[in-house]
């Protein structure tokens, strides 16, 4: 029984844990526009309402880009929860920003 | 890949742009997925932090072709001769006056050409380079391996004429892990040849020769003046010295001396076949076989490499010439050798009355000077000769150091964690070795 009980909150810990990212993309490029929709599915379909995204558009910032240390785009950067993670390019494998993402798929899923 | 002496940088066909597009993209992303990303033509844009801005993609290429091929060709017109490897050893590119060099010489002495490998080479030199090629390898792996960031190795190879002489020097050139080597090599003509030719190059090779002199990384060889270093660097052979070399076992004739530059050397005191206690050690600040210059051609003690690294060797013959020649090697010989007494006796006594972990952690401290790293490898065997103990007694000593955050000690490889706390936990011998022979670590 107590072993079932721990497991619920932390089922309900990893749910109401925020994912902060940052997308880095430039401007209408196809590659851009492609990470921009693949993610938003990706946040929809696994991370509901917890998490913050902020897309930055290199030619309007680049200097912002150049800052915070990302040389090419499409970037993903994970912000928190650390450790923070970076995911390069259109962001289609799923599986691989799930994982840069800190999110486990259940075995059922 | 540019080959041909004088010849023009040529501008880079398009599959070599894209190949040097890739190679530096490599360098700017250390994953393999990131690389994978880029691979696939996920990429739109990449940062260009001259102008501040982002440079959309076919753009970012034609840009990079452009840069690459200035940079190519201000390579290719440096007066000095130089070439790149990459991680493997390859040759990347060489300058116009390395290939030119390499054609005027008869491609002697390590002559590679863009796309050989320098391995090869040097396991391909002829038997009367064979020595300094193997230095030159062991350099090379050092760096590539990130031991060292540079490194200078004497080079000699005789012809029919004269023997040519020239330093090449190595350097490491690391970006994000990809790490390539810049080899750069300057011809000497042999001191003692030119000296007999006219004032303005006798002058000249004095300058050469101090120079040389300025960058030898053996103490007792840089301490010398210009003029006597000259004379002596003639019969120096640059050479790797690998852990577990015997130098000299006691009771031998001294047929070879050595001056260490970034290996460690013990001296053991040999009480049975078996049973050794290490009462010296010697690194960049002393030679092995300093007692040719008190008179004594036999050795007493053995002399084992503790520390992987290189060394300047001399046969003892030309050794005791220029010893009887040069007042300043005498003197410097002189100052070495008392050093290196007092070293033994102060182990001696501090052998007698200090306990095994301050002992270990001296000999650590002193080793970490030595071979300028504060990470070597020690197995239980040498530190238990070293300490005069059974293994058992070292291995508790270790435990001790790591339990109290100084050391950090792992199947032989120990690392100097917190140097100011191990000092605090050494006797204080190692002070008053420090101050007597005037280390500065």
């Amino acid at each position: 029984m107590a072993s079932k009980r721990k497991k619920k909150v932390a089922a309900k810990e990893a749910v109401t844990t925020v994912v902060v990212m940052r997308l880095y993309i430039a401007g209408r490029a196809p590659n851009s526009v492609k990470a921009i929709a693949n993610l938003e599915a990706i946040c929809r379909q696994h991370l509901k309402d917890s998490y913050k995204l902020e897309i930055v558009d290199v030619c309007e910032h680049p200097r912002r880009a150049l800052d915070d240390g990302i040389l090419v785009t499409p970037s993903l950067a994970k912000l928190s929860p650390t450790p923070g993670a970076h995911v390069i390019g259109n962001l289609s494998d799923t599986h691989s920003v799930l994982a840069a993402l800190g999110v486990h798929l259940a075995p059922a899923t | 890949m540019i080959d041909a002496p004088g010849l023009n940088a040529p501008p880079l066909a398009p599959d070599k742009a894209a190949a040097a597009f890739k190679a530096w993209m490599r360098r700017l992303v250390t994953d393999t997925a990131e690389l994978a990303a880029f691979d696939a033509g996920e990429i739109d844009a990449v940062m260009d932090r001259e102008t501040m801005s982002a440079l959309m993609m076919p753009e970012a290429q034609t840009a990079l072709h452009d840069s690459s091929r200035i940079v190519l060709s201000a390579f290719d017109a440096l007066p000095a001769e130089v070439c790149v490897l990459d991680a493997k050893g390859i040759v990347v590119l060489t300058s116009r006056a390395w290939r030119v060099s390499g054609a005027a010489h008869a491609r002697a002495g390590l002559d590679v050409r863009a796309g050989e490998n320098i391995f090869d080479a040097c396991t391909d030199a002829p038997e009367n380079e064979r020595v300094h090629a193997t230095a030159v390898a062991a350099g090379l792996r050092k760096i590539l391996s990130g031991m060292q960031q540079s490194l200078r190795v004497r080079y000699a190879c005789p012809s029919r004429r004269a023997r040519r002489v020239f330093t090449l020097t190595m350097a490491a050139t690391s970006a994000q892990g990809a790490v390539n080597v810049l080899l750069s090599r300057e011809w000497h003509s042999e001191p003692k040849l030119i000296g007999k030719i006219d004032g303005g190059t006798a002058a000249k090779a004095a300058e050469i020769a101090s120079a040389a002199c300025a960058g030898a990384e053996n103490r007792l060889l840089a301490a010398l003046p210009a003029k006597d270093y000259a004379q002596l660097a003639s019969g120096l052979e640059s050479m790797s010295l690998t852990h577990g070399e015997t130098l000299c076992e006691p009771g031998e004739p001294v047929r070879h001396v050595y001056f260490p530059n970034d290996c460690l050397v013990s001296l053991l005191t040999v009480v049975e076949s078996d049973r050794a206690l290490e009462v010296g050690l010697v690194g960049r600040e002393g030679m092995i076989g300093a007692s040719l210059a008190l008179g004594v051609t036999r050795s007493s003690v053995r002399a084992l490499v503790q520390g992987t690294g290189t060394a300047m060797k001399m046969d003892a013959k030309r050794f005791l010439r220029e010893f009887r020649r040069s007042q300043a090697l005498q003197r410097v010989l002189l100052q070495f050798t008392d050093s290196l007494m007092v070293q033994i006796s102060q182990t001696a006594a501090c052998n007698r009355f200090h306990l095994v972990e301050a002992r270990l952690a001296r000999s650590l401290l002193m080793t970490a000077e030595r071979m300028r790293s504060a990470e070597f490898r020690l197995t239980h065997e040498f530190l238990a000769a070293m300490l005069g103990v059974r293994r058992v007694g070292v291995t508790v000593a270790a435990v001790a150091l790591q339990r109290r955050g100084f050391i950090r000690y792992r199947r032989g490889n120990i690392t100097i964690v917190d140097r100011q706390g191990l000092e605090t936990a050494c006797c204080p011998c190692y002070r008053h070795l420090r101050v007597t022979n005037g280390e500065t670590g």
